[in-house]
């Protein structure tokens, strides 16, 4: 039998019932889809989670107060924890595999021009924090060392925070209160959009300085730096330098659960991000495997009811001279071409569904954009097939084996 | 079926009778490749056929032989020419450039160029029959079996189809019959009874004698 005669036929059967064809490949369509849909989403968490990072430089470390916890348990990150003195931050700044270390201070209050009022976070950070984070200026400038040095009251808005406060207006020069005194802006940040939630455009930085003078403490509750060296010989040296000054005994085995601070790296977070992908493709490829397991069941049910249905068929076929293999590869046909075209159905269901919720999520996460993961399609697809193959063997088998005469008796 | 010998020569016109139970479908279904027998030999073109497996048998119904139904085993919600083309899309030799003349050459033998559009389930049952008929012969096959061709049609219908079987045979295709009507098997130039599995009789036309092989060979 001629390849395209085949096709002919086994389109034939699939079409000559469409809706029960249809739900046949519901299944499929479902574990298809979902894989799409999954993989899609993940792709787009992961581009926003990259994002994340890519704002904290690539060489950005970051020491938090807090404590790790057991081995494997949640960190926690006490943020009005005193762990992190101004005195250790002098003491970094000897060591010799780290610089630009810049000691962060959050200064409550709100920012008000005129009858304008603004809330946003009110950062308090040296010159040295700007590089860290990759943070620039779009008008005026960023605050230096100069600033840094005589605790000057000036500072520079987030872009949400200039419009908010200023919309149309220049803001560069104008005066402004916050946290009740009053502040000259310098300059306005490059937007960098919406990160975890957080909207780090909605913010104010002024020197560290002058921050501790209006908080006046002895602490602060972050520090950035960037590595000079190896990621690991900066972490261990900044580990060993804090637990000398904070008196901290580390147990025989090595834990790090009397540490009264954190430290963070970026490669860390994107080591995490490789994990966290990694389940969720675990996740899904599980998912995928029961929901085509099932389709497939349902494929098999189908396609022993269509040989049983089709006996008659069957027996007039063999007795035109239709060979054993014939009917098997015929069936095999029609049950891998329900699952192709069940996966074909799921894999726009799946990008049609994962656009949409693109679209619902950008509302909320500017910075979400709609992905698709091509080779998850391509392996849904193979998937997909497979069930049909190894799903129709049996039927196929079934119905290549009957005999013409009991075919083209059977009622 | 038992002490079976018989003969069936090239171009013949042979009817098989017998009440229901005789064995008739089943000697159909041995000497149509469709079956198999349990004892005996069975010679086609001078060949035995017990040891052939089940691909060549396929093979020669493919080529050699083809059936009328007596329920006509038409596909269903499927037009008449593609129920005629179904034997070409298993013939070995014949080209897809061939099989759009056969069909046509097919169904208007039959008289029915004018339905070839028609789904199968549109016909009237002497449509039906005569569109297996043309499906039987689409290939050209030495033999054609007709098993009961005429059970389920009006006499009108019935007339119709014989007509259709008996100008077959005068292009010297064998026609072998199987039928339980008189009538029916009167079309045939050699009636050969069965009753229980056994011949009974075996009659040329206008002159009866005892089948055996070795007189007929005579």
């Amino acid at each position: 039998m001629l390849i395209s005669d085949l096709f002919k036929t086994a389109s034939k059967g699939v079409t000559v019932n469409k809706s029960r064809s249809l739900l046949t490949m519901l299944g499929i369509i479902i574990g298809v889809g979902a894989v799409v849909l999954m993989t899609g989403i993940g792709k787009s968490m992961e581009g926003v989670i990259l994002g994340q990072i890519s704002i904290i430089g690539p060489d950005t470390m970051v020491i938090m107060p807090g404590s790790q916890g057991p081995e494997g348990g949640p960190a926690s990150v006490k943020s009005s924890f005193d762990a992190l003195k101004i005195s250790d931050v002098t003491a970094l700044k000897k060591l010799k595999t780290i610089d630009k270390i810049a000691p962060i201070i959050f200064v409550s209050g709100e920012a008000v021009y005129g009858r304008e009022r603004a809330a946003p976070q009110i950062t308090g950070a040296p010159p040295e924090y700007f590089g860290n984070h990759v943070l620039e200026a779009t008008q005026g400038r960023l605050t230096d060392q100069s600033d840094e040095d005589s605790a000057r009251n000036v500072v520079i808005l987030g872009s949400d925070t200039a419009n908010d406060l200023f919309f149309t207006e220049n803001p560069i020069g104008k005066r402004i209160e916050v946290a009740n005194r009053k502040f000259t802006v310098v300059g306005v940040l490059k937007p960098v959009g919406t990160q975890f939630f957080q909207n780090f455009d909605e913010r104010i930085i002024m020197p560290f300085s002058t921050a501790k003078n209006i908080m006046g403490r002895n602490y602060v509750d972050m520090i950035t730096f960037q590595r000079i060296d190896d990621f690991d010989v900066a972490k261990s040296d900044v580990e060993a330098l804090l637990r000398q000054r904070h008196g901290i005994n580390v147990p025989e085995d090595g834990s790090t659960d009397n540490d009264d601070f954190l430290v963070r790296t970026s490669a860390q977070a994107q080591d995490i991000l490789g994990s966290v992908s990694l389940g969720l493709t675990i996740f899904i490829t599980m998912v995928a495997g029961i929901s085509l397991f099932v389709g497939g069941i349902g494929i098999m049910n189908i396609m022993l009811v269509v040989v049983s249905e089709r006996t008659h068929e069957i027996g007039l076929r063999k007795a035109i001279g239709a060979k054993r293999m014939d009917i098997l590869v015929q069936f095999l046909v029609e049950a891998v071409l329900l699952t192709i075209i069940g996966g074909v159905i799921g894999i726009i269901c799946g990008i049609g569904f994962s656009f949409l919720i693109a679209l619902i999520t950008q509302k909320f996460l500017s910075v979400y954009s709609f992905a698709i993961s091509y080779p998850s399609i391509g392996v849904a697809l193979l998937m997909a097939v497979a069930t049909g193959l190894i799903f129709g063997m049996y039927p196929a088998n079934q119905a290549s084996k009957l005999s013409p005469i009991e075919a083209l008796r059977y009622e | 079926m038992f002490d079976i010998d018989l003969i069936i020569k090239r171009g013949e016109f042979v009817s098989i009778m017998g009440p229901s139970g005789s064995g008739k479908s089943t000697l159909m279904h041995i000497i149509g490749f469709l079956d198999h027998f349990t004892s005996g030999k069975f010679l086609f073109q001078g060949k035995a056929t017990k040891e052939m497996d089940d691909d060549t048998l396929a093979q020669i119904r493919a080529t050699r032989v083809s059936f009328v139904f007596q329920a006509f085993n038409l596909l269903p919600r499927t037009s008449v020419a593609q129920n005629v083309m179904l034997p070409l899309l298993y013939h070995p030799t014949i080209q897809v450039s061939e099989r759009v003349e056969r069909v046509k050459k097919a169904i208007k033998a039959v008289g029915l160029s004018d339905r070839a559009d028609f789904l199968s389930n549109q016909l009237s049952g002497g449509q039906k029959q005569r569109v297996a008929i043309a499906r039987a012969l689409v290939t050209e096959p030495d033999i054609i079996f007709a098993d009961e061709p005429t059970g389920n049609l009006d006499s009108k219908s019935g007339i119709q189809v014989m007509q259709a079987l008996q100008k077959l045979h005068e292009k010297g295709h064998t026609i072998i019959l199987v039928t339980h009507e008189q009538y029916t098997a009167e079309h045939a130039d050699r009636i050969i009874k069965l009753y229980d599995g056994k011949i009974t009789s075996d009659t040329t036309k206008f002159k009866t004698r005892k089948a055996t092989a070795k007189e007929f060979l005579k």
